[in-house]
């Protein structure tokens, strides 16, 4: 050790006399100097143990004596031998044994005792040390495989960089997992060069730095898939066991809670009810050619027939994402982690920018290989959707009441009439950009100032056609031309595709209301506020109207 | 029971037929198993049954005809069985008339004329969509109650059900097992055919028809193989407790939107748009389309449009077996077994076969 038994307890009776003398405690030295490693800088790490039962404050006092930092712990027995037990029970799930267990039972078992020796090795003694090496060196080599394992899934998915990454992760841990069953528990890699070291098999510590230190040129795909297979043969040397080079035993799986939208040719993606992710059309191929259960190799090969050339970047994206997740046959769900890192989880890219952002197809998306995250949480994108496929109904439906209106002279009702279909291409041109739940319509006009100056324009002229009165065929004509050109105006600002004329056709009107049909189940799934019931009853009719049946039966 | 039985089982190379078969054998008795061709039985796991240790005695029969079509020294054998378990039936959609007369109400009658010959204890294998075209709650204890089939096959099943009540009105004791759509294993979603509602799956999840008439809280109800082939071994075994029942050997009640949820968990599934049934045209629908509907979805849609739900009250009272929950779970594993095989996958790329008209598809 760095310090002198001397030393460490004068430093020892310095840190007491700066605590309540209400318990008489044991006392050992623990972390990195104990371990015999450490330097001038390193912490003073003293453990406190109480025979109490009472629970002791995780948290440590931190104190600075003699110009070290000295942090203190105190434990009852009752605690670490609670400590012990969890450790004991979790060892066969090594993947479900926290970091911080391990590291706590490791830090006590190799502790260097100072006071109240007898207490101290009574509360070792409840797990022997070699039974704490096996659990170790287990934890270890559950991540080494899961780091190996995720090189080997990236290096088949064309991302050679991240994979020599992972290879280098799986390699520490593969030498940490070796250590660790030769007594080398600490679980810190810092001082992993020293205990290799004191490991004393020189032919490992080399084989080890020499691995470490290559490094694969960027983007050479060879190179990295040189360097893993060394890497795999490194563990399988050094006993790792389970992870042949054998990516056919990787398949692609379902992620709870993911689950695919389409509606017209785009295809959503919704994570966890939550987030939606709109992808391009070649993103979209690669997604749809997605057979789960399938071996990843398999995956890539039918991926490839599709005629979508390099999709593993594509693939590897929605694994990232945590839109689809990949197993090892007999191995479970790969779950790699950076050495003493949590698993990182999904990621979540940031939102897209692209506007107007949504269309009755779909959202939009930023281009072919996009697998864009839009910017609304998925029951307002669903919600806003909706109102843009009604809107679109209602200003067809309200332009047509317009011209029925208009040749039978009903002035005042034309005026209602032209109201509801600016209002109705408003609330389409503010859900073609995401704005929900809607501004009232009074509202409307004024609040285009949320929207991009581009709509700036729609602003003048609603306002004027809100204002337009009728007492006159010529007035009535006049309306008609402008509610149109208002119309015109939004569906040059949304899009065509935000605000198609679906009534031009019976093809074109029976498209409209399958997209409807297909907003409304997205929205059913995702319990999200549907427009007005009358979207419903008249989806429920087939969008049969009223007044326009005859009309609708010929076409 | 302690005792051995002999038991007549018809339909015994069937899907429900060869399970119980093989069930009842596990226990120790004796089958007679009536099957209508040679070759092996082939149990849902796809493996030659292996009887045992109870016997098992093959009949070639043919339920069309009148005694079965035995001759006089099998049909003494037969006429010393203890049990009766009646599972044989044509179960596709879209036969022509005759056959389901044929083999699931004559057939039905031949085995009851069987049966009244020496009072066997009968255990008629029905179906719960005797319920008809109807929504709400379909009891056990009900049977015709003025309902509309949905079908020749339900019409015939209904047929069929009314002559075994109308035989144990004539002092026949018999029981009857009513499963619902009978599926995959209940822990594997393992099956050896893919039948009824598999060429379903396999046209929408494809693709290869998009819009559906149908009502999203319509409700299917699935049963796993295994389950139905528990209640009806378990109906011939318990007789005395199961005489005079009808039991509903029904599982995974799933909605609509439930069916669609979970498809919607698979990439490569499409979700069928499904649509009121009044607003739903099939001229409307694309030439592509229009083929798959009228060979293989418009048999099943009567099945999207009821809204019900199968009691069984009268099965939780009988049978000492635990009951089926969790229907999602248990539909995603129906999926994966037909991913695992390759029946179900990517998106379509063939044209129809024009020559099928039973429903199944390629």
């Amino acid at each position: 050790m760095i310090l002198t038994e001397d030393q460490l307890q004068g430093l020892l009776d310095r840190s007491l006399a700066e605590l309540p003398r209400a318990t008489e405690w044991a006392v050992a030295l623990e972390g990195s100097i104990a371990e015999g490693f450490g330097n001038p800088s390193s912490d003073i790490d003293f453990l406190l143990i109480g025979r109490s039962e009472d629970d002791l404050p995780t948290m440590p006092s931190l104190l600075f004596v003699d110009g070290r930092r000295v942090e203190i712990r105190t434990r009852s027995v009752r605690q670490l031998t609670d400590q012990l037990r969890t450790l004991e029970d979790g060892a066969k799930r090594p993947g479900r044994l926290s970091e911080d267990l391990l590291n706590r039972c490791q830090r006590l078992l190799h502790s260097h005792p100072l006071r109240g020796h007898a207490l101290v090795g009574e509360v070792k003694a409840m797990l022997p040390v070699e039974r704490f090496r096996r659990i170790a060196a287990d934890w270890w080599a559950h991540r080494a495989r899961q780091s190996l394992r995720y090189a080997m899934a990236l290096l088949c998915l064309g991302e050679a960089d991240e994979a020599v990454d992972w290879s280098r992760a799986g390699l520490v841990q593969t030498v940490k997992s070796w250590a660790a069953g030769l007594g080398e528990t600490y679980l810190e890699p810092k001082w992993l060069s020293l205990q290799l070291d004191r490991a004393d098999r020189p032919e490992v510590r080399d084989r080890y730095w020499e691995l470490e230190a290559a490094a694969p040129a960027p983007g050479d795909a060879d190179a990295a898939r040189g360097h893993l297979a060394a890497c795999l043969a490194f563990a399988e040397e050094l006993r790792l066991g389970e992870v042949p080079w054998r990516p056919e035993r990787l398949t692609v799986e379902r992620v709870a809670g993911v689950t695919t939208w389409q509606t017209g040719e785009r295809i959503h993606v919704i994570r966890g009810r939550r987030e939606v992710f709109a992808l391009g059309d070649r993103a979209g191929a690669v997604w749809r050619s997605l057979v789960l259960g399938r071996p990843l190799p398999q995956v890539l090969a039918a991926t490839a027939d599709t005629g979508i050339v390099d999709p593993g970047p594509r693939l590897a994206a929605f694994l990232r994402y945590g839109l689809i997740r990949l197993v090892w046959k007999g191995g479970g769900t790969v779950t790699p982690s950076l050495p003493l890192a949590a698993p990182p989880g999904p990621v979540t890219p940031p939102p897209s920018t692209v506007q107007p952002l949504l269309s009755v197809r779909g959202a939009a998306v930023s281009g072919p290989d996009a697998i864009d995250l839009v910017p609304l949480p998925a029951d307002r994108f669903s919600a806003a959707t909706m109102a843009l496929v009604w809107s679109n109904v209602v200003v067809e439906n309200a332009v047509e009441d317009l011209t029925g209106a208009l040749q039978r002279g009903q002035w005042r009702v034309a005026e209602l009439t032209a109201r509801r279909a600016v209002h109705a291409a408003l609330r389409g041109l503010f859900s073609a950009y995401g704005v929900n739940p809607l501004p009232a319509d009074s509202d409307l006009v004024r609040r285009i100032d949320l929207l991009p100056p581009a709509t700036r324009v729609i602003r003048a002229r609603a306002e004027a056609l809100l204002r337009r009165t009728v007492d006159s065929a010529e007035h009535g004509d006049g309306l008609l031309t402008e509610v149109r050109a208002c119309a015109a105006l939004v569906r040059d600002a949304a899009g065509a595709d935000a605000f198609p004329a679906s009534f031009d056709s019976a093809d074109t009107w029976r498209a409209t209301l399958q997209l409807g049909y297909d907003w409304l189940r997205i929205g059913a799934y995702l319990d999200a506020e549907l427009p007005i019931e009358e979207a419903r009853d008249l989806l429920a009719s087939n969008g049969a109207q009223p007044h326009q049946t005859a009309r609708r039966a010929a076409a | 029971m302690a005792e051995t039985m002999t038991v007549l089982v018809t339909g015994a190379s069937g899907f429900v037929g060869a399970e119980v078969t093989a069930r009842l054998t596990a226990a120790g008795h004796t089958v007679l198993a009536l099957v209508h061709r040679n070759g092996d039985l082939v149990r849902n796991n796809g493996r030659r049954l292996t009887p045992g240790p109870g016997d098992l005695t093959r009949i070639t029969g043919d339920i069309n005809r009148p005694g079965l079509g035995l001759t006089h020294d099998v049909r003494h054998v037969v006429a010393a069985a203890d049990r009766i378990v009646h599972c044989a039936a044509v179960t596709d959609f879209g036969l022509p008339e005759e056959r389901y007369e044929s083999i699931n109400v004559a057939g039905t009658r031949h085995v009851l004329d069987l049966a009244l010959a020496c009072r066997t204890p009968l255990v008629h294998v029905s179906t719960a969509y005797v319920c008809g075209e109807r929504d709400g709650r379909a009891r056990e204890d009900e049977l015709d109650v003025g309902q509309s089939p949905g079908n020749d096959y339900e019409k015939s099943k209904l047929t069929a059900e009314t002559l075994v009540r109308k035989a144990a009105s004539e002092r026949l004791p018999v029981a009857v097992v009513r499963p619902s759509i009978v599926t995959g294993a209940a822990r594997t979603g393992r099956v050896r055919e893919f039948k009824t509602i598999y060429p379903v799956l396999k046209v929408l999840t494809k693709g290869l028809v998009r819009t559906v008439p149908g009502h999203y809280d319509a409700a299917l109800d699935l049963v796993p193989v295994d389950r139905v082939a528990d209640l009806v071994t378990e109906a011939a075994l318990r007789f005395e407790a199961a005489e005079g029942l009808t039991l509903h050997a029904v599982g995974h009640e799933l909605t609509l939107r439930e069916f669609s949820d979970v498809l919607a968990e698979y990439p490569s599934f499409q979700v069928p748009r499904f649509v009121p049934p009044s607003a739903f045209s099939v001229s409307a629908l694309s030439d592509r389309e229009r083929p798959y509907y009228d060979r293989v979805i418009s048999l099943y849609d009567t099945y999207f449009r009821r809204r019900i739900h199968f009691d069984d009250t009268q099965v939780a009272a009988f049978s000492e077996g635990p009951a089926p929950t969790g229907g999602r779970p248990y539909l995603r594993r129906l999926l994966d077994h037909c991913l695992r095989t390759g029946y179900l996958g990517g998106a379509a790329r063939r044209e129809p076969d024009a020559t099928r008209t039973d429903g199944s598809t390629p």
